[in-house]
């Protein structure tokens, strides 16, 4: 039987919320042996172990949304998803994520081993929960059926130009995350709550990912984590900006200098790497690593805007998904179940 | 010798991207074809066998302007990689397959162009973008030079355009390449690569062995570079040392490419019929994929399993892409095509209120270069070129003066091509000039018409609108020039124009009519990026008086104050008696002229005429036309050019089609050739014949037999 073609999108930071507590030991038991040596191998560099963060009993704001707890739950539940993944059925054809997802990406797709991505992603974790200056806004531009409202979305970019140390963090197409100093962000609010809509939503714990403000971050960052533990994917990769990087024809310099470099102090755009995913590579399904599945709103908003398979709105998107979903979110139980072994 | 890698600065993982490439281009050539006998692709002239341009591509800049010709997938897959996020197997692919989503020609054609990769799209060409590139480079050049803020182009970038073996025989190559060559003997900056992909045949002619290097290795002022278009490496190696010479020394340069083709001309083409077996067998031999293969072998990129499993996963994953393609939407409209025909009208400015540009009375040529004057000092970005148009002031004195006045950066003569002019009209327009060029004579406009028709005029259709070449081309034509006969000087017909859609004509009929037209044909190409022809009836341009002598009634007058000083675009202009006429002339040109002078004698004997000026030929200002007549009286068409195929015709077609209910009539010219001296009378309508017609339409007696 042909494998279906499917590109797995990686899930950024605030994948792992109360409901996904326990995730790991719920779906990864087998797997239980790695992610025990991925967790001693961070406890020299004084992490927390993430099973024992994923075994307490409640979930806790403190413990779980820091950001260096939060990127190892996220990237040991991602990882561990991918390997669940049911390779017979499915054939990867290529690989993509949000923000956060993109190092989650490196590893998946064989550039970063799975140790040296539980590295990098520590690493960043501890940095920007170290030294991560400003924050995000969380902030819909979309009509209720989920299709872009572009004159929204264009007074908010204009309103980014206009603001000193605001800047686009991450463009999710009908959603976008602002981010910027304290005074930016303040400012920002307030214009956008004058203008009226949706309220902007300060993302807690975020720092302001994915802008200039974090140049020192990335140059940080470039002294800590060395360019030899990159290595060529095994599966195409799809950047923040919608760039391709072959397996055979991938420049592992230049993967390593964008990681460390324009990704952290560019806009991340998402929406471009999940539309470059559906026109270059024509998948069957698209899956979604878990934990969670807040990223799946995004990327049938993407879907949408581009009309593809047909979708031109929420109902459209819903129906489909219900019909045979062209989207399949691990975090969800129902639609795992059509992923895995 | 055989270039090596490190000849080509190439590193081995830039030849595996390259090869990459390479094979993408092959894989959407083959899916198109598989597709095509489904009935759903549509275009089957493919790249294959010429996939060494994804070197050349690799080599210039993304904001290098390339013309490229229709075997150009290998360099367009290679260009976009350059920018990332350009989906660009998908975007290839609607295009294959006619989807109104392909965001170049939006499901127009298949075309190789792209508006964020600087590739301005081409349909079926035989060398007809060479003149534009030529333009184009001449324009990087000149904003060097003379630094514009509208520039498009940046004032380090390159053009590029790119042609088959057989192509470079036609005479739009031979004109282009010689006009490069030009300029570049002149010192004239000339920052372009003519590419030329030599796969030896065109369509089933052979092309004589060597020819391309015989014909064009020895030309003044053009430096010849040869590789190997199957050899990657000898291609980006090729390219190198051309891009140094048009990059660092803006020197033209001939980069001549071997390639072969493979599979055929196209999809329809049953190359056995003409060529042997083992001639194809060869070419199929020689395949720069077989050739990038061994490289990267040799290179220790891949082994040959590791290319048979990429060769496999790409042919997979661009099959996905086209059957995906193949589900999106085509046009379903006539409206759905022709939107794009005329560019979208964009920022439209009102009309500053200006001065008259001529203070005192002036003829018509002499308040055409008062008005060129006036506008160009007003936009740097407008350029005016022509034969003889600089230090001569042109034949009949219509840009005199403005040289001196605005240097020969702006106001500069061109050598003697029609071609060269207006592909330096569509290429300075693509790098944000505002040209208007000048044809000296309606004559010459038809050696080179394919340079409106075939390429200024599809522009915006091919591109969706997104591309768009304003100009203006000021013709100087029609007949009854005094003092220089001859059927070139006096050339009477206009049909060349009257069939391309998108295109405006204007013809004015007085200096007053010029000024306020040739206003409205620069906003037109300005803020409606509209191709305008402007065509100057030469007999009217010394002409001072309507009626009597010294009444200078055709002289250009600034309007008395409240006065309409706006011909706009659609609007005709009615002479004499508006209430109750017994009859309308619609007419232009020099026939307005005769037609106003018979109306004042129609009026002498009781016969009440008004008198119509199109103004605006192409397209035909009907609404302002059926406005300006009472629907049942009688209508007398006065067109000067041929009986056949001239707008006498059309106009005739037309009014009956809206329902006019009064007589019409159509005088015309003879189709006749113009003769030289008084002969030229015989076959030329004159105004005698309008009078007669007229009076016969009224019910009145003819002139001669008054009573």
């Amino acid at each position: 039987m042909n494998r279906e073609r499917a590109v797995v999108i990686c899930p950024g930071r605030g994948s792992y919320s109360a409901q996904e507590l326990g995730y790991l030991a719920r779906h990864h038991e087998q797997r239980a042996a790695r992610i025990a040596d991925l967790d001693e191998q961070r406890e020299p560099r004084g992490a927390a172990a993430v099973a024992s963060l994923d075994a307490l009993s409640r979930f806790s704001p403190a413990k779980h949304l820091p950001g260096r707890n939060a990127s190892n739950l996220i990237y040991t539940s991602a990882v561990m998803d991918f390997a669940a993944i049911d390779q017979e059925r499915f054939d990867i054809v290529a690989v993509c994520g949000n923000s956060l997802g993109w190092y989650l990406s490196l590893a998946c797709a064989g550039t970063l081993s799975l140790e040296d991505g539980a590295l990098l992603v520590d690493t960043m974790g501890d940095l920007m929960e170290r030294e991560g200056v400003g924050g995000q806004l969380l902030l819909s531009v979309a009509h209720d059926d989920w299709t872009i409202d572009h004159e929204r979305r264009g007074m908010v970019l204009s309103l980014l130009e206009k603001i000193d140390g605001a800047y686009l963090s991450i463009d999710l197409g009908a959603t976008l995350v602002l981010a910027g100093d304290d005074a930016a962000l303040a400012r920002l609010k307030r214009d956008l709550e004058a203008a009226g809509g949706d309220a902007p939503v300060r993302l807690p714990k975020h720092a302001a990912f994915h802008t200039p403000l974090l140049s020192d971050i990335a140059e940080t960052a470039r002294g800590l984590l060395a360019a030899d533990l990159f290595g060529a994917p095994a599966t195409p990769l799809i950047d923040g900006r919608g760039g391709v990087h072959s397996p055979y024809a991938a420049d592992v310099d230049a993967l390593y200098s964008y990681t460390l470099g324009a990704q952290i102090t560019r806009t991340y755009d998402f929406a471009k790497s999940v539309e470059v995913a559906i026109k270059e590579f024509a998948p069957d399904r698209l899956i979604l690593l878990g934990p969670g599945y807040s990223l799946g709103a995004p990327i049938a908003q993407v879907l949408i805007a581009h009309r593809w398979h047909g979708m031109t709105s929420r109902d459209d998107f819903m129906a489909q998904q219900k019909r045979d979903p062209f989207l399949l979110a691990m975090g969800r139980d129902d639609q795992r179940a059509m992923t895995t072994l | 010798m055989r270039a090596s890698l490190d000849d080509a600065g190439l590193s081995r993982i830039k030849l595996i991207e390259l090869f990459e490439s390479q094979i993408k281009s092959r894989r959407l050539d083959l899916e198109s074809r598989r597709l095509a006998g489904q009935g759903k692709s549509f275009y089957s002239i493919g790249s294959s066998g010429h996939e060494g341009n994804a070197g050349v591509a690799d080599v210039f800049r993304v904001d290098d302007i390339a013309f490229l010709h229709y075997r150009s997938g290998a360099f367009l897959i290679q260009r976009a990689a350059k920018r990332p996020g350009t989906p660009i197997l998908w975007d290839m692919a609607l295009s294959f397959v006619a989807s109104s989503d392909d965001p170049v020609s939006g499901g127009r054609h298949k075309v190789i162009g792209s508006a964020d990769l600087f590739i301005p799209p081409q349909t079926s060409t035989i060398a007809s973008h060479l003149p534009k590139a030529v333009g184009a480079a001449y324009s990087i050049g000149a904003s060097r030079m003379n630094p514009r803020e509208d520039a498009v182009l940046a004032r380090d970038s390159v053009a590029l355009c790119s042609f088959g073996d057989a192509s470079s025989n036609h005479s739009t190559a031979q004109g282009a390449v010689n006009a490069a060559a030009w300029g570049a003997y002149r010192a004239v900056p000339m920052p372009l690569v003519f590419i030329c992909e030599d796969n030896g045949i065109g369509i089933s002619v052979p092309t004589p062995r060597s020819w391309v290097e015989a014909n064009f290795s020895q030309r003044p002022g053009l430096t010849y570079i040869a590789g190997d278009g199957r050899d990657i490496v000898s291609a980006v190696r090729a390219a190198r040392e051309a891009e140094a010479i048009a990059r660092k020394r803006r020197k033209p340069v001939f980069l001549h490419l071997r390639t072969v083709r493979l599979m055929g001309h196209a999809g329809s083409d049953m190359e056995t019929q003409y060529r042997s077996r083992q001639e194809i067998e060869r070419d199929a031999d020689d395949d720069p994929l077989l050739h990038s293969a061994r490289r990267v072998m040799e290179a220790d990129g891949l082994s040959a399993a590791d290319i048979a499993a990429l060769y496999e996963r790409l042919s997979g994953q661009i099959a996905c892409v086209m059957d995906q393609a193949t589900t999106r939407p085509r046009l379903a409209s006539a409206q759905q095509v022709m939107v794009s025909i005329a560019p979208a009208r964009e920022g439209l400015s009102a009309a500053a209120p200006k001065p008259w540009p001529t203070p005192k009375p002036v003829h018509m040529s002499r308040a055409i270069s008062a008005t060129l004057a006036q506008e160009m000092q007003k936009d740097e970005n407008i350029i005016c070129f022509g034969e003889d148009v600089g230090r001569k002031g042109g034949v009949y004195g219509a840009t005199v003066g403005l040289q001196k006045q605005l240097g020969a950066g702006r106001v500069f003569d061109t050598l003697l091509d029609e071609q060269t002019i207006l592909g330096l009209a569509i290429g300075s327009a693509h790098n944000g000039q505002l040209p208007i060029a000048e044809i000296q004579f309606l004559a010459y406009t038809h050696n080179a018409e394919d340079q409106l028709r075939g390429e200024a005029a599809t522009l915006s259709f091919f591109s969706n609108g997104q591309f768009a070449n304003p100009m203006v081309v000021r013709i100087a034509g029609l007949a009854y020039q005094k003092g220089f006969g001859g059927h070139f000087h006096n050339d009477n017909s206009i049909a060349v124009f009257r069939d391309i859609p998108g295109l405006v004509l204007a013809c004015p009929s007085s200096a007053s009519d010029a000024v306020m037209m040739l206003r409205e044909a620069i906003r037109l190409a300005r803020e409606e990026k509209r191709v305008v022809v402007f065509l100057e009836p030469i007999a009217l341009y010394g002409t001072k008086d309507l009626h009597d002598s010294g009444d200078g009634l055709l002289l250009s007058h600034a309007p008395a104050a409240g006065a309409q000083a706006v011909a706009a675009f659609g609007e005709v202009a009615a002479y004499g008696d508006s209430e109750a006429p017994d009859l309308a002339i619609v007419t232009y040109g020099n026939g307005a002229v005769f037609a106003r002078r018979s109306a004042k004698e129609l009026a002498s004997r009781g016969v009440r005429a008004k008198v119509i000026d199109l103004r605006w030929l192409v397209p035909l200002p009907m609404e302002s036309l059926l406005r300006h007549l009472d629907a049942a009286s009688p209508v007398l068409i006065v067109d000067e050019c041929r009986e056949s195929g001239s707008l006498g015709e059309e106009l005739f077609t037309r009014l009956i089609e809206a329902g006019h209910g009064g007589e019409i009539r159509r005088l015309s010219g003879r189709d006749s050739f113009i003769p030289l001296g008084p002969a030229a009378d015989e076959v030329l309508l004159q105004q005698d014949d309008i009078t007669e017609a007229a009076l016969s339409m009224t019910g009145t007696s003819a002139p001669g037999k008054r009573s």
